[in-house]
């Protein structure tokens, strides 16, 4: 408790010292090197809640400071899977409930959505299957159903969740005349689609909250410690695949009345990401500091500037100024157009970094000994 | 000779031969999938290991290396101690580590005053005789600064987690209650790499990118001869047989040195519920497991599935519901 005031104290005081820095950012932008380090390790602080205190932890016992963990073994494939998988997930979902629950016009984003649905699934699993130690051996995961491993559910999840992306898709395509006028493209067409997006949307969330509690289900302190990776994945899932429907849709033009939900959409799953990654944070506490920290091998620089400033909170602002001012600015739908865009690229940028940096600080984080024992102890 | 038979066998007949390749490539496909009759259960076997009888010897590496044939890691001074192995891998399955306590501070109570032989030199003198030492005052208990050791190996959880996590079935556990991962069904996955609290599993990044680790020496075991580590071990710290035995034989060790005086002796593995079950290797200890490396309390990464699970759920609830009602008319 004392402690806890002290930082606080000190916080309260170094942000008074810090008062001509503030002045002089504002003179003279870029901002210095030292002062931005300074602002993110004090936003690590207060986010997570806890201070690093180097001579306090070189007091705790380790061997050699060896790591306890194994590294992971997954790298880019395992980052962009995560992403892909997120928007194809999250493209179904919202492809899904704008087909059962929106107006005619909205028959554009069922549409993008399940084609999208499809096209980032294609990859998924030809990263899965090369980011194996054996590729040739990914047929055995196919030998078991084991609700304990999230892996092997993931599969199954994965697996029928395509199976229903790909009907969809085609569906959609027999219905759009993709698939030329004969009997088997009337045959398709005319299966019954809204029925198929219940089921599928149900795998949809799961495969876009899954990838989140596989990474919980580990013994790296960064990923465990608090539950709410899952969450944060499938809110980020859902805020990718909006931006990836409304950047397609501003692209191919759609009604302006259907970008507004995507819009709303769009915002709430942002805010939902934001709060969750705030909680996550405030709950892994000392074990996030390879996520947030700024010391050598630490993600912060790249998670505060991008993942989370530029791909969160930017966006996140910018959209709920938008839609705060939205009505006076719907005539002028080229200005509207151009920000929202860059909402959306923003989002998706922001979609990929936060996988990034969550997989490759998990790896700083299994290196790191002290860290280990310390989420460990009774 | 038989290769060539069958192979000008098969040009003879082509669509025989055809049919035939067919029919093998199609057993192999669904091999993984066979599911064989269980061997009858044994009783679980394990390890106890007594660091307090350790001298770092390390023929229990050797030994381990040699009988599992794995390849000796590229010599590399670590520049820390006499360890320059570090940790475990995949083709590294048994490991000493030295653990150099030099003016620590003991966090024991003071020991008692011990009559010294000082103050008895002069009887000493005077009679001829040696005087005895007083029980209990074994030389490493004097000084403060000591050299622990420890051979580390797999702990064979009762609830293993990368056998919960495994998605292939490649990890089960034998008929010994031993965790043993089978190389012919292992596709590489990682995941018990990090499932793992130990860092004892790896996958071999230099060879086949299959998961290794400590299999208790199944085939040793299935021959009713003990693990080439404990055989090969000269001090008997490292103990082979049943758990059930094993464990009662750490309580009793774990008293006896309570009882000279080492206050510091614990188990790790025994009576202490980690990842809710015994580690069936288990271990004596002169501090605490942070010491070694070993985590006090390890998370069972299954039990984590739960709440993430619902988190995610309670997201999923909440994003739907609201794009529900966004898209309404």
């Amino acid at each position: 408790m004392e402690q806890h005031r002290f930082a606080k104290e000190r916080l309260l005081s170094s942000i008074v010292e810090r008062i001509p820095t503030v002045w002089n950012v504002l003179y003279r932008l870029p901002v210095g090197q030292e002062s931005a380090t300074d602002l993110m390790e004090r936003l690590s602080s207060l986010t997570t809640g806890y201070t690093p205190d180097p001579e306090q932890e070189s007091q705790e016992a380790s061997y050699y400071d060896y790591p306890v963990l194994k590294q992971p073994l997954w790298h880019w494939e395992i980052i962009w899977y995560f992403f892909l998988g997120g928007l194809a997930a999250g493209c179904y979902v919202i492809a899904s409930i704008a087909s059962l629950f929106g107006s005619k016009e909205d028959r554009a984003i069922v549409r993008t959505g399940y084609y999208l649905s499809l096209l980032a699934l294609l990859p998924c699993p030809l990263l899965l299957v090369k980011d194996l130690g054996r590729p040739e051996r990914f047929l055995n995961m196919l030998r078991v159903f084991k609700v304990k491993s999230p892996m092997s559910m993931g599969i199954w999840g994965l697996l029928s969740f395509s199976l229903f992306s790909g009907i969809t898709a085609i569906i959609q395509a027999a219905r759009d005349g993709l698939l030329g006028k004969w009997w088997g493209a009337r045959l398709l067409a005319a299966l019954p689609q809204k029925l198929l997006a219940l089921p599928g949307s149900g795998l949809a969330f799961f495969v876009g909250g899954y990838t989140g509690v596989l990474l919980t289900a580990t013994s790296v302190p960064l990923w465990s410690r608090s539950k709410l990776l899952g969450a944060i994945f499938l809110s980020s899932a859902l805020s990718t695949s909006t931006a990836l429907i409304s950047v397609i849709s501003r692209l191919i033009g759609t009604s302006g009345k259907s970008l507004h939900k995507l819009e709303k959409m769009q915002w709430t799953a942002l805010f939902v990401e934001i709060v969750g990654l705030l909680a996550f944070l405030r709950n892994t506490g000392r074990a996030a500091r390879p996520l947030v920290g700024t010391g050598p091998n630490e993600h912060g620089p790249t998670f505060w500037r991008i993942e989370f400033g530029l791909g969160l909170l930017l966006p996140w602002l910018l959209q709920g100024l938008a839609l705060l001012f939205g009505q006076r600015t719907t005539a002028k739908q080229g200005n509207r157009g151009g920000r929202g865009l860059l909402i959306s690229l923003l989002v998706l940028l922001g979609g990929y970094f936060l996988r990034r940096t969550i997989v490759k600080a998990g790896h700083v984080s299994s290196r790191d000994a002290r860290t280990t024992l310390w989420n460990a102890r009774r | 000779m038989g290769i060539a038979q069958s192979r000008s066998h098969q040009q003879v007949n082509g669509h025989n031969g055809a049919a035939q390749l067919g029919i093998t490539a199609l057993t192999e496909l669904i091999a993984p999938l066979r599911k064989e009759e269980p061997a009858p259960t044994q009783p679980a076997m394990g390890f106890f290991t007594d660091t307090s009888l350790c001298i770092g010897c390390k023929a229990c590496e050797v030994a381990c290396r040699q009988w599992n044939q794995l390849p000796a890691p590229e010599p590399q001074w670590s520049g820390t101690s006499y360890d320059n192995t570090r940790q475990l891998s995949a083709t590294t399955w048994r490991h000493v580590q030295f653990i150099e306590q030099i003016g620590r501070r003991s966090t024991e109570p003071p020991h008692p005053i011990l009559p010294l032989f000082t103050d008895r030199v002069e009887e000493a003198r005077g009679n001829g005789t040696i005087p005895a030492t007083p029980p209990g005052t074994a030389l490493p208990f004097f000084n403060t600064d000591r050299w622990l050791m420890q051979s580390d190996v797999c702990k064979h959880c009762a609830n293993a987690p990368c056998q919960e996590a495994c998605p292939t079935g490649a990890i089960i556990r034998t008929e010994f209650d031993t965790v043993y991962v089978q190389q012919d069904i292992c596709n590489g996955c990682g995941y018990c790499v990090v499932a793992c609290p130990f860092g004892v599993v790896a996958r071999d990044e230099q060879g086949d990118h299959l998961a290794h680790k400590c299999t208790l020496c199944y085939d040793r075991l299935k021959d009713g001869i003990e693990p080439a580590c404990a055989k090969a071990c000269p001090t008997d710290s490292i103990v082979f047989g049943e758990v059930q035995k094993l464990q009662e034989h750490a309580r009793e060790r774990l008293g006896l040195l309570h009882e000279r005086g080492v206050g510091e002796a614990r188990l790790y593995g025994v009576d202490d519920n980690i990842l809710d079950g015994d580690l069936h290797s288990s271990f004596l200890l002169l501090d605490e497991p942070e010491a070694y490396n070993l985590p006090s309390n390890p998370q069972r990464p299954t039990n984590s599935v739960a709440p993430a699970s619902l988190w995610t759920i309670l997201a999923a609830a909440i994003l739907g519901f609201m794009g529900i009602l966004f898209f309404r008319r």
